[in-house]
């Protein structure tokens, strides 16, 4: 009897406390997440939450037309031993990892008005998200996220190099 | 009598078989070491998660274990936990229940651990550091390393004489 009171106390003041900061912390995230692949990124839902869905591109065929057209860059989220190991065609690589490093190089070559779609390694990444919302930060405006990344593009028999 | 003779007889035989190990396990010292060293694994283990809810959450998805409606609650209670049972293991808090609270958590990582072993599920354990690299995990070892921290909790569990350095024993 005592320790089941010992250990509802100990229990109510965890759940208590966990319930608290993450109501208030800005880290926090929803009581339920989004984690059905089938239903796009899984994601956490956190409250400054990166997952930016308006921009998603969730349809390889259409990834692949607009790749088709030319007109967008394609920048691979992943880390570069990734995109060494295989990207898609014609991607430029910018590990959200090392965004810092990197990004002065990218923006001396990809001025701000350029489209640009993120990719990472599909919907159980959210990398592409993260580095869509940093590049959005640095001024570009057209961006788009082809959530299904590498693992689809490279299953549809898409180019890659 | 016969009976309680031989009963008798085996305990007193057990006593001293194991006199040098329960003048060990018996002593206080040692039951603060086990305690402090068990808390503050605790209390380092839920400091990442606390931080970064959503990365957690994440990797409890990778374990592929549990339903989607509960990722997140275990992803805002479980380091609380964690830290709420390491303090008062550390501090002297309901020592035997926050102990018993550490193995029932440490059995469920275990159990988590072993089907992914023995399932051959490539994950990451998110054990203490938390990174969204993608490390993969080794279950073997951290099995192994799970139970000499669940003996911790059972010496504590099973402690009877005074605690050293306990606020509400």
């Amino acid at each position: 009897m005592k320790t089941v009171k010992e250990i509802s106390i100990l229990l109510g003041a965890s759940i208590i406390a966990a319930l608290a900061v993450n109501y208030f912390s800005p880290a926090g995230i929803a009581l339920v997440g989004q984690w059905d692949t089938a239903k796009g990124v899984i994601t956490a839902n956190e409250k400054n939450d990166i997952v930016l869905n308006d921009l998603e591109i969730d349809d390889v065929a259409l990834a692949k037309k607009l790749h088709d057209s030319k007109k967008f860059v394609f920048v691979d989220a992943r880390s570069r031993d990734d995109y060494d190991q295989g990207h898609i065609k014609g991607a430029v690589s910018l590990p959200v990892g090392q965004f810092d490093e990197k990004i002065e190089v990218f923006l001396e070559q990809y001025s701000p008005e350029k489209a640009i779609i993120t990719y990472c390694s599909g919907r159980t990444c959210e990398d592409s998200h993260k580095l869509a919302q940093l590049l959005l930060e640095f001024g570009y405006t057209e961006i788009n996220v082809f959530i299904d990344g590498f693992p689809g593009w490279e299953a549809e028999g898409h180019p890659i190099e | 009598m016969f009976l309680s003779t031989a009963f008798r007889d085996g305990k007193q035989k057990g006593i001293q078989l194991n006199k040098p190990i329960r003048t060990f396990f018996g002593n206080h010292w040692i039951e603060l070491a086990a305690r402090w060293i068990l808390g503050v694994t605790f209390v380092y283990a839920s400091y990442n998660k606390i931080l970064a809810p959503a990365v957690f959450a994440k990797i409890i998805y990778g374990y592929d274990l549990f339903p989607a409606v509960f990722i997140n609650l275990m992803a805002i209670i479980v380091p609380f936990l964690e830290l709420v049972a390491g303090l008062a293991l550390i501090i002297g808090f309901y020592p035997r229940s926050a102990a018993l609270i550490v193995n029932a958590m440490l059995l469920v990582f275990i159990t988590a651990l072993s089907i992914n072993l023995i399932r051959g599920h490539e994950f990451d354990c998110g054990c203490f550091s938390i990174n969204s690299s993608g490390q993969k995990t080794f279950a073997g070892p951290l099995i192994f390393r799970d139970f000499l921290i669940f003996a911790l909790g059972l010496h504590v569990f099973f402690y009877r004489n005074s605690r050293k350095l306990c606020i509400v024993s």
